[in-house]
């Protein structure tokens, strides 16, 4: 009973001293069809060959049943007539959901919504964190405390951050909306209109995530060598020259990056339009984020918001290696 | 002393005897944990509240009522992502009305009538139940013979005014002056107060930061009228049902599928009429209205804020507006009847759209459970809860309840809350609703915002209501 025990402790001494000894050893002696104790089988488990499948096995399970059956399940829905409020058994359907939900108007009205919002929020993003970022890049009193507090945003919950713009552009008690009356006379109804909200929502984003691209733009402008810049002034250069000719391709790659990174993100953005507009006023702001979840949790049209999640996510996938194929490439040039 | 020992003998068999049956009893009592889903707010915290301190099950179980409190906002898809999952986490959930034929036809709510057939106390609860919360808190398909649920909550929307400003002489001389009719102050001056005389209030009231108002002036900008004009949930539609229903309009009758239209119905003169009236009036909110944000919760806030006259919302939301720590004019609010809209005998139309909340018993649960509770319900159902539920706030479902003298005293909106329950009605209860009130929702607020006209809003919500309810075998 004690001998497989014991044969272990030699083995483990072997193992710091010779590997493959030490492999032979726990082969011939610690196996589970002994069977002999529960402490056989966990050496078993965990002996040298097997130890780092079974360290990576949990992570592994979880990514298996958190994302991957979740996705298969769901991919395998869309080709299924199904509601998740029904009783009834799912039924096969093809591609009818793919058809129906590519010639649906409503859903190119809601991308064509996510599209201008990610058009502006993102050229928003990309000029406040570069101009931020070349001012962060210089010397001045208070610079990491006031940077520390240009950080904070992007550190906030979706949630706060929606209910803060929502509140602030509230028209009868709003801040907002109380300093533009005392300009102008009359309240701010900045949510009564379409672009009126949509730009709501694009301030709200950009105010969030400008300090995430100038982050990136920050890490690029510090990477420039002072040489060159002692270089450009000896040759007189202006400084858009200096700017177009050295910092410039400095930044280039990590501003593609912060583009990219952004496009995808403000691509599914959701929680910020819910709180602020709910997609109004009527469907002006619906994004198709906002529009999968209705189809999907309101009206339970299960099978059907699979399958606009799969178109979905074949776009993300496309930015997604965009994204990694110029990460790759910026690895190449450092 | 063979009398003594024989008193000690049996003195000895009783505590034995007593002992025995107390191990028994000690022995067959379960613990039953009955979870249930319900909105976070006043009603349902005080039943849970009152739940602990009184309630002891009959059966002798240990019966534990564990309240899940949901905020209202995500109410509907908390709930709704607990059913269809299959989790069977709830025992007993507070549904709202319109919720049932999804859950129903989901095998997620538990018809009770065999329950009710086999309980002369179920069945004197459901005699008793005034019958508008019968039937938008009970049956499926509606208005049938099939029961699923028993009032938790039921509510009735109201007039919520600033008492100090309508019963101010100097106010109700200058309104006298300028429109020619009272400034509603007394119950019974409301009672006779329409439309008309609520518009007139509306720009009567509408002040300037600075203009004098009451006995004092207004802070800031002031507004004369509020009542829902919002996107979320279904806020816009609870108001604007009313309208359409007083001016002779109509909403998809589901009463009578497979016959009833939604074109031509819900889209005809008198609908489109009655929305108009609705959008017109609006112009006296303040500016929210014109974002299509200004909901139930907003509206209570301007009142307790005192940014505008006269609200009409929810009685279930009256507490804190009563209340010094959240109200700046819980002193000075009071209650009345709603406006309508008045006809030709003179006569004020008062149709309006149901409020409150049914609690309902789930598919999953065992018969002890099940029994447990109904036992429950029975318990909530009883003259003495229901009558500290409206001492406590809430409103009672009971007839006999709000028949009693000192009923309509207890809280200052229950005389209207009683006298308007005769003129409600509801919306769908089919598992279509909430795709048919996301849409309408949505073209009322293209409506609201001004978008779209009343006509167009209610062409395109016809449309859609035909087309999803003929392919749910629903319309003909």
């Amino acid at each position: 009973m004690n001998k497989p025990v014991t044969n272990v402790a030699s083995a483990s001494a072997d193992l710091s001293r010779t590997p493959a000894a030490s492999n032979n050893v726990t082969d011939n002696t610690i196996t589970p069809a002994g069977g002999k104790s529960m402490r056989d089988f966990w050496q078993w488990m965990f002996s040298p060959e097997r130890r780092g499948a079974m360290l990576v096995a949990p992570a592994l399970i979880m990514l298996f049943l958190m994302n991957i059956f979740p996705l298969m399940w769901s991919f395998g829905l869309s080709f299924f007539h199904y509601k998740a409020s029904s009783i009834r058994p799912p039924r096969f359907a093809g591609f009818y959901y793919y058809e129906k939900v590519l010639t649906d108007p409503v859903v190119w009205e809601r991308l064509q919504t996510t599209a201008q919002i990610v058009a502006l929020s993102v050229l928003l993003q990309m000029v406040i964190g570069f101009a931020m970022a070349l001012m962060f890049e210089k010397k001045f009193p208070f610079r990491r405390e006031l940077l520390m507090l240009v950080l904070t945003p992007m550190m906030l919950s979706f949630v706060a951050v929606g209910v803060f713009f929502k509140l602030f552009y509230e028209p009868t008690f709003g801040i907002l909306s109380q300093g533009y009356a005392y300009f102008f006379g009359e309240p701010l109804t900045l949510l009564a209109t379409k672009w009126g909200a949509i730009w709501a929502i694009v301030i709200a984003d950009a105010w969030m995530w400008s300090p995430f691209v100038m982050l990136l733009v920050l890490a690029g402008l510090v990477s420039v060598p002072d040489y060159l810049y002692e270089a450009a002034a000896v040759d007189r250069a202006s400084w858009w020259r200096r700017f177009k000719t050295v910092t410039f391709p400095y930044v280039r790659g990590l501003l593609l990056l912060a583009l990219l990174f952004r496009t995808i993100e403000t691509f599914k953005i959701f929680d910020v339009v819910y709180i602020i507009t709910a997609g109004g006023p009527g469907t002006s702001t619906e994004t198709i984020a906002v529009y999968v979840y209705k189809v999907a949790f309101q009206f339970f049209k299960t099978s059907q918001s699979s399958a606009l999640s799969y178109i979905l996510l074949f776009v993300v996938i496309v930015l997604t290696n965009l994204y990694l194929y110029f990460v790759n490439r910026r690895n190449e040039e450092i | 002393m063979k009398h003594k020992l024989n008193i000690l003998g049996a003195l000895t068999a009783g505590i034995f005897a007593t002992g025995l049956a107390v191990t028994a009893t000690e022995v067959s009592a379960k613990d039953i944990v009955i979870n249930m889903a319900g909105p976070d707010w006043g009603p349902t915290r005080f039943l849970q509240e009152k739940f602990n301190k009184t309630y002891k099950a009959k059966s002798g179980n240990n019966v534990k009522l564990v309240f899940d409190f949901i905020p209202w906002p995500n109410f509907y898809d908390r709930v709704a992502a607990s059913l269809t999952s299959g989790e069977k986490k709830y025992q007993m959930v507070v549904s709202d009305s319109q919720w049932i034929g999804t859950f129903i036809e989901g095998g997620h709510f538990l018809k009770l009538n065999k329950y009710i057939d086999a309980d002369p106390t179920l069945q004197a609860i459901m005699k008793d139940t005034h019958p508008a919360f019968v039937e938008a808190y009970a049956t499926y398909p509606h208005k049938s013979k099939n029961y699923y649920g028993f009032p938790q909550f039921p509510d009735t929307k109201m007039t919520w005014f600033r008492k100090d400003l309508f019963c101010h002489a100097g106010e109700k001389a200058a309104f006298k002056a300028k429109f020619g009719g009272t400034l509603p102050c007394t119950y019974a001056e409301w009672k006779d107060t329409d439309w008309k005389t609520w518009a007139s209030i509306g720009e009567f009231f509408r002040r300037n930061k600075g203009d004098k108002l009451g006995d004092g002036v207004a802070a800031d900008d002031f507004y004369g009228i509020a009542y829902q004009a919002g996107k979320g949930l279904d806020f816009s539609s609870m108001q604007i049902n009313a309208f359409i229903w007083q001016h002779g309009g109509s909403i998809w009758d589901e009463a009578n599928e497979p016959k009833a239209q939604a074109v031509g119905v819900v889209n005809n003169a008198a609908s489109v009429k009655g929305f108009q009236h609705y959008l017109d009036l609006l112009k006296w909110s303040p500016p929210v209205a014109k974002t299509g944000q200004m909901d139930i919760f907003v509206i209570q806030e301007l009142i307790m804020q005192g940014k505008v006259a006269a609200i009409i919302n929810w009685a279930g939301l009256a507490p804190p507006a009563l209340d010094p720590k959240n109200s700046k004019h819980a002193k000075q609010i009071d209650f009345a009847l709603t406006p309508g809209l008045r006809g030709k005998d003179g006569k004020i139309s008062r149709w309006d759209n149901i409020g409150g909340q049914p609690f309902v018993l789930t598919t999953w649960n065992s018969d002890e459970v099940t029994m447990e509770a109904l036992e429950i319900v029975k318990w909530w159902m009883s003259p003495e809860v229901q009558l500290d539920f409206a001492k406590n706030g809430g409103e009672s479902g009971l007839m006999s309840v709000m028949a009693r003298s000192d009923y309509n005293s207890i809280r200052p909106w229950n005389r209207a809350h009683v006298e308007l329950l005769d003129w409600q009605k509801d919306v769908w209860h089919v598992p279509e609703f909430f795709e048919m009130l996301t849409q309408q929702q949505e073209e009322f607020d293209k409506a609201i915002t001004g978008q779209k006209t009343a006509k167009q809003a209610l062409d395109a919500i016809a449309k859609f209501q035909q087309d999803l309810l003929t392919e749910a075998g629903r319309i003909q």
